[in-house]
C-alpha cells in the first residue's frame, strides 16, 4: 500500500477536550462514564460517556452565533476538528485542496427529537411560535447525516468535497479507507478522516430497547460484562501522502499501514459466533499493511461489553493470531463508553497517542476473563508500539480494521 | 482500466423494473407521488416480506434482479448511497418517542431506521461478506457511493460492485421538506422515491453491457473554476465548454431556487447541448440522482447519445458529476 501518513490529530470525548486531556486520563486511568447529566432522558440512572459541555459552552467555545442552527454531533464535529487542522498546520486556505469524509448516524437526530412535533404540526415555517434565537423549523435542513457532516466542515472554510459515510459503530473507521482510496487514486493528496456522534434520546431508547445497555459501568472483555454505555465525542484525523507531508514539512505522526473492510453477513444487529466478518476485516488489514499477525504490538478491540459482541470478536482474534498468541489487547470503552459512529476515530487517536508515548491503554473494569481466552491489559502499562490494530465493527455487521503504524521516530516510554 | 455499467434497475415513479419510460413515461400531475412497487414475490417471500418496510423490500428487488442479469450471486462489493435511510422506520419510532416517552418503545423500528440496514440485508440474504459500505449525504449519497466503487474497481481491488440509491418519501418527510422550501410550493415536478441498483464491472464490456462509466466527482460549494477544473479532469471541454456531442442529464425539477442553479450552470458551460430533464419522470428526492445514473446509462444502450454528464448541482452546496460513454 502506498504511504498514507498522518499529520494531524484532534479528539473531543467523556475524557477529555483536545488530546492533551484525554492523553492524561488514558494515562492515569480515569474514567469519563457517570450517570447521564446532559442527555434530558427519562433514563436519569443511564450511565453514558457524555462530552462535559453544554451546547451553548461548545458554542461559546466555537465562536457560534445564537441564532445560527447547529447540532450537538456539528458541534462536538468542530471542536475536534478544529484541533486536527491546527495540529497538522493547516489554514482555510489548504482546505480548497483537502477532501472531508465524516462518519455520523446519528447527526442532527438530537434537535429532531425535540421538535418533531413541532415540524408535524405547523403548517408553515413563518407560523412556529419559538422563543429562541433559532426558528426550530431550521433544524429540519440540520437532521439528515451529510447535513451535520457540512455543518463542522463550512465552520473552517471551504473544502474540495465533503461526504458522509453511516455504516452504524463502523462509520469513523470506514472514513479511513475512502480518506486512504482518495490519496491513493491521486484524486487528493490530503483527507480529514474520522467521525462524530452525540448522545439521543433516539438511539439510547434504541438500544434500550435491544436490551444492550448495562446499567453499571461497562465491563467489556470481562465475564461479567451485561452490555455497554453510549458515549459520544468526536476525533478526525489529518491523512496525507507522504510526498505532499513532506513538501509542505510537517510533522508525521504516524502512518496509517492497512484497512479492511468486511461484512459478517450474519444478522442486522448481532455478530456471528465465529466472528467472521471481523476476522476477514482484520486479516484483510494486515494483508495490505504487508505485516504478519506476529507484529502486531497492541489491539485496540471494538469491546462494546455487549454479552455477543466481545466473544465473537475474541474468536475472530483467536483465528487470525493462532492459540496462545494474541498479542496485548484492551477495549477503550470503558472510558468513553461507546461512541458508535466516532468510536473508529476515537480510538484510532488513543492508538497513535499510545504509540508516541509508548503505552497500552487500560481495559478498565475487568476483573474475570471469558473463558477460554486470553487476559485483556488490565491496568495501563508502559510499552513501546511499532504496529497497532484497531477494529470498529458496527450493526447489519459491518466490521471494519485498521493498521496504524509508529511515526518515524518510535518514542521510548517517557513517565 | 475501464469501468462498465453492465445492469441498471429502479422502482420509482415510473413503471418498476422495465425501461418503459423511454417510450411511455407515466405522467404525474400531483406534488407528492409515492413509487409504483411491483410484484415482490420474485425477490422477497411473503413471510419476509411483512417484516420489512418498503424501501428495504424495494432495495432487495432491485438488487436481486441485477445481480441476476449479470449473473452474479454474490458482488465483490456491496456500496449504498442513502439520504435518510428507512424514514418510514425513522418516523414511527420518532413518533412513538415524542408522543409516548421512553418507556414502552419496541426495537424493530429503532433496528430498520439505521441507515446501513439496506446495504446489509442485501449482503445478509446474498451471504456476501465483500466490502461493504454506506453514504449517507443529502442528494449526492448515491455519487459518493459511486465514487468508492469506483476508485476500489480501478485500483484493481474488486472486480465488480453493486451500487444502490435508495430513498423512500413519506407523508410527513414531504411536509417537512415543503417547510423548508425544499419541494413542493408550486414546482411543477414531483417529489418521488428511488430504489437503483446498479452493476459496475472492471473490464468486461460485452452486448449486454449499458455503457462505460469514465469518471465521478464531488464537489462542495463549487465556484465555476472549481466546475471548470472538474470538467478539465474528465476531459470533456471543448473551447471552454462541453463537447457538442455531449447530453447534459441534468436534475432541474421546476422549483426555481433549484433550477436557476442549473440553469447558470448550463449557460457557461453547455451553452450548446442537449439537455434532458431526469426529474421531469422521475420526480425528486435524495436518492434522484441514481435515477438520472440509471436513465443516462439506459440512454446510452438505447443509442440516444453517446457521452452523458450526469449533473447533480445541490441547493446545500454538495454537488457531483458523472460522466457515462458508449
Amino acid at each position: 500500500m502506498s504511504s498514507i501518513v498522518i499529520t494531524g490529530m484532534g479528539v473531543v470525548s467523556a475524557i477529555g477536550i483536545g488530546k492533551r486531556e484525554n492523553l492524561d486520563s488514558l494515562r492515569s486511568m480515569r474514567g469519563g462514564v457517570a450517570p447521564v447529566h446532559y442527555l434530558a432522558t427519562e433514563h436519569r440512572e443511564c450511565m453514558v460517556g457524555e462530552v462535559k459541555l453544554t451546547n451553548d459552552e461548545m458554542r461559546v467555545r466555537l465562536g457560534i452565533a445564537a441564532d445560527e442552527a447547529s447540532v450537538r454531533t456539528s458541534l462536538l464535529g468542530m471542536l475536534a476538528l478544529d484541533e486536527a487542522l491546527a495540529d497538522a498546520g493547516l489554514t482555510a486556505d489548504d482546505l480548497r485542496q483537502t477532501a472531508f469524509v465524516n462518519g455520523t448516524t446519528v447527526g442532527g437526530m438530537d434537535m429532531s427529537e425535540q421538535h418533531y412535533l413541532d415540524f408535524l404540526s405547523v403548517a408553515d415555517a413563518t407560523s412556529l411560535k419559538h422563543d429562541g434565537a433559532v426558528n426550530p423549523i431550521d433544524y429540519i435542513r440540520t437532521h439528515d447525516c451529510g447535513a451535520s457532516t457540512d455543518l463542522i466542515a463550512d465552520h473552517f472554510g471551504r473544502f474540495a468535497m465533503t461526504t458522509t459515510i453511516s455504516t452504524a459503530c463502523s462509520s469513523a473507521a470506514n472514513a479511513f479507507i475512502l480518506g486512504a482510496r482518495l490519496i491513493a487514486s491521486g484524486e487528493f493528496s490530503r483527507v480529514v478522516v474520522g467521525g462524530a456522534e452525540s448522545l439521543s434520546k433516539f438511539h439510547l431508547n434504541g438500544f434500550n430497547t435491544l436490551m444492550i445497555l448495562d446499567q453499571k459501568p461497562c465491563r467489556p472483555m470481562d465475564a461479567t460484562r451485561a452490555g455497554l454505555n453510549l458515549g459520544e465525542g468526536a476525533a478526525y484525523l489529518v491523512l496525507e501522502s507522504e510526498a505532499s507531508a513532506n513538501a509542505r514539512g510537517a510533522h508525521i505522526v504516524g502512518r496509517l499501514a492497512g484497512y479492511g473492510n468486511a461484512c459478517d453477513a450474519f444478522h442486522q444487529t448481532a455478530s456471528s459466533a465465529d466472528g467472521e466478518g471481523a476476522f476477514r476485516a482484520m486479516r484483510q488489514a494486515l494483508q495490505r499493511a504487508g505485516i504478519e499477525p506476529s507484529a502486531i504490538d497492541y489491539v485496540n478491540c471494538h469491546g462494546t461489553g455487549t454479552p455477543n459482541n466481545d466473544p465473537s470478536e475474541l474468536e475472530a482474534m483467536h483465528r487470525l493470531f493462532g492459540d496462545g498468541k494474541l498479542p496485548s489487547f484492551s477495549s477503550t470503552k470503558g472510558f468513553t463508553g461507546h461512541t458508535t459512529s466516532a468510536s473508529g476515530s476515537i480510538e484510532a487517536v488513543f492508538c497513535l497517542l499510545a504509540m508516541q508515548h509508548g503505552f497500552v491503554p487500560a481495559n478498565l473494569n475487568f476483573s474475570a476473563p471469558i473463558e477460554p481466552w486470553a487476559v485483556p491489559i488490565g491496568q495501563t502499562v508502559e510499552k513501546p508500539l511499532r504496529y497497532v490494530l484497531c477494529n470498529a465493527f458496527g450493526f447489519g455487521g459491518n466490521d471494519t480494521a485498521i493498521v496504524l503504524e509508529a511515526g518515524p521516530q518510535p518514542a521510548t516510554p517517557s513517565r | 482500466m475501464n469501468i462498465y455499467v453492465q445492469a441498471a434497475n429502479q422502482i420509482s415513479i415510473q413503471q418498476p423494473l422495465c425501461e418503459s419510460w423511454l417510450t411511455e413515461p407515466v405522467e404525474h400531475r400531483e406534488p407528492f407521488v409515492r413509487a409504483i412497487d411491483p410484484d415482490f414475490r420474485d425477490y422477497v417471500s411473503p413471510v419476509e416480506g411483512r417484516r420489512m418496510g418498503k424501501l428495504m423490500k424495494r432495495a432487495l428487488a432491485t438488487s436481486l434482479k441485477t445481480l441476476r442479469e449479470c449473473g452474479i450471486d454474490q458482488p465483490d462489493a456491496i456500496v449504498t448511497g442513502t439520504g435518510l435511510g428507512s424514514v418510514e422506520s425513522t418516523e414511527a419510532f420518532l413518533l412513538d418517542l415524542c408522543q409516548n416517552g421512553e418507556q414502552l418503545l419496541k426495537p424493530t423500528h429503532f433496528m430498520q431506521s439505521t441507515h446501513n440496514t439496506i446495504g446489509s440485508l442485501v449482503a445478509i440474504q446474498t451471504k456476501t461478506h465483500g466490502y461493504n459500505a454506506t453514504y449517507s449525504h443529502g442528494t449526492i449519497s448515491f455519487e459518493s457511493a459511486l465514487a468508492d466503487a469506483y476508485l476500489q474497481l480501478r485500483a484493481g481491488d474488486i472486480g465488480n460492485a453493486l451500487v444502490l440509491g435508495q430513498d423512500v418519501t413519506t407523508e410527513r418527510y414531504f411536509h417537512l421538506l415543503e417547510l423548508i422550501d425544499y419541494v413542493g410550493n408550486g414546482m411543477d415536478g414531483a417529489c418521488g422515491e428511488a430504489s437503483v441498483a446498479a452493476m459496475l464491472m472492471a473490464d468486461a464490456s460485452d452486448e449486454k453491457t449499458l455503457c462505460e462509466l469514465a469518471g465521478v466527482k464531488l464537489l462542495h460549494r463549487p465556484t465555476t473554476d472549481d466546475w471548470q477544473r472538474a470538467l478539465e479532469q474528465l476531459g470533456v471541454l471543448s473551447d471552454g465548454a462541453l463537447a457538442d456531442d455531449i447530453v447534459v442529464m441534468s436534475g432541474e425539477n421546476g422549483h426555481p431556487k433549484n433550477d436557476e442553479l442549473y440553469g447558470q450552470w448550463l449557460s457557461r458551460f453547455a451553452p450548446k447541448n442537449r439537455v434532458v430533464s431526469y426529474k421531469r419522470w422521475f420526480g425528486e428526492c435524495f436518492s434522484a440522482s441514481a435515477l438520472g445514473f440509471y436513465a443516462a446509462a439506459h440512454w446510452i444502450h438505447a443509442n440516444r447519445a453517446r457521452y452523458v454528464i450526469l449533473l447533480n448541482i445541490g441547493r446545500e452546496g454538495s454537488s457531483a458529476i458523472t460522466l457515462l460513454k458508449r
